[in-house]
């Protein structure tokens, strides 16, 4: 307390006006930390005055008001949006693991319509709409399933894997688009393929990013082994079309299901770890 | 599984805030002033935290259990006593156990590469 009544002016001005701009904290927060932030300001204020002087406190007030400027706006963000993230990144784990299952059926299912130029009926008609259905949905459910992603691990991830995951989102928005427009369209079938084919490639480097950074606690290939397999699939299929032949049906599909099999773990990860963290910040 | 997620993985990577704090409270509990002079101290002055970095992160913390609030004074005689002391919880050690340890593997994944 002697120091206090003995400090210099500019400090008791300094702490005042701190004091004052505390208010651009969320009431609750101020209400909780705002004394005690005041009390480690001073302190500081008291050390910088005596090794710095003055200059030492301009010093001391650039990096403190942009500390105020950044944490108060993070306060703000986190008081709504905390368990709202939770909650989004849980709900699009589960999207993920669904547009998965319906992804993959729908492919699967639509490889078996064997005469794709007929008039829609009969057992081909539920091949083709589970297929458009299956793929339609499926794709929906990717794009927030990766919102998610990137809502949950974006920063944890670096500027890279944010990036990617950037780019993985794009990519299904471009496949979706692409989807939609498929039958009053030739340019539909080239922005599906190029969409899903950007999505899996970034989702296979973030698979990268994800193993080294060690992003999951568990099961760290499974962004990996989400994004890997259609590549392969395009390559090995242009490879074996430029020879003449074609591709085998088991070939797609275990390419597919390796895929799914991926975003389903993934998918878990997400609503797993989102699951317990809303339980330790409620 | 269960055991998994609610394992002190869950909180990895740490953020450098949380993991600077936990460190500084590695050897017994500090209030916030000194947890501050101990990151600078640690660092060398490279790590110079704000109020509001520091008691945001405090404020996860505490929520995540990672640290607590201590009633103890270590002298009240030399302390103003409405300070608030903090001290790591067992979860908070196990983490900073496992984030030491993560990043040590960094360390020799990247000494390997190179």
């Amino acid at each position: 307390m002697r120091e206090r009544n003995s400090a210099p002016a500019s400090i008791d001005l300094s702490v005042q006006i701190y004091t004052w701009l505390l208010a651009a904290y969320p009431e609750r927060f101020r209400a909780e930390y705002g004394p005690h932030m005041a009390q480690v300001f001073r302190d500081v204020c008291q050390r910088e005055s005596r090794r710095g002087g003055l200059p030492g406190l301009a010093a001391l007030w650039a990096r403190t008001s942009l500390d105020l400027i950044r944490t108060s706006v993070e306060e703000h963000i986190d008081r709504g949006i905390d368990m709202n993230r939770e909650n989004f990144v849980r709900w699009s784990g589960w999207a993920l693991m669904a547009g998965a299952v319906l992804f993959a059926a729908g492919l699967i299912l639509g490889s078996f319509d064997t005469n794709y130029s007929d008039p829609i009926g009969g057992l081909d008609a539920f091949y083709e709409i589970s297929q458009i259905v299956g793929i339609v949905l499926g794709q929906i459910l990717f794009v927030i399933g990766l919102l998610g992603l990137r809502a949950g691990y974006g920063t944890r991830s670096g500027s890279v894997g944010g990036a990617l995951l950037l780019i993985a989102v794009i990519g299904g928005v471009v496949s979706l688009g692409g989807m939609l427009i498929m039958n009053s369209s030739e340019l539909g079938w080239t922005a599906w393929a190029l969409g899903l084919l950007t999505m899996t490639l970034a989702l296979t480097g973030y698979g990268g990013v994800a193993i080294r950074r060690r992003v999951f606690s568990r099961w760290y290939f499974a962004p990996l082994l989400a994004g890997v397999v259609i590549p392969v699939l395009f390559g090995v299929s242009a490879a074996i079309d430029s020879s003449g032949g074609s591709m085998e049906d088991w070939t797609f599909a275990v390419g597919v299901s390796a895929t799914a099999v991926g975003l389903i773990l993934l998918g878990y990860r997400m609503q797993a770890e989102a699951a317990t963290t809303s339980q330790a910040l409620a | 599984m269960a055991e998994g997620v609610k394992g002190p993985e869950r909180f990895l990577p740490l953020t450098p805030a949380v993991f600077h704090i936990l460190l500084a409270l590695a050897d017994g509990e500090k209030h916030g002033y000194a947890i501050m002079q101990e990151v600078e101290d640690m660092t060398e002055g490279r790590v110079q935290m704000g109020p509001g970095t520091l008691y945001g992160s405090i404020k996860r913390m505490l929520a995540a259990g990672l640290i607590e609030e201590s009633d103890d004074r270590p002298d009240p005689a030399l302390d103003d006593e409405r300070r608030r002391y903090y001290r790591l919880a067992a979860l908070g050690r196990k983490v900073l156990r496992q984030e030491t340890e993560r990043m040590a593997g960094l360390k020799d994944d990247g000494g390997q590469d190179a």
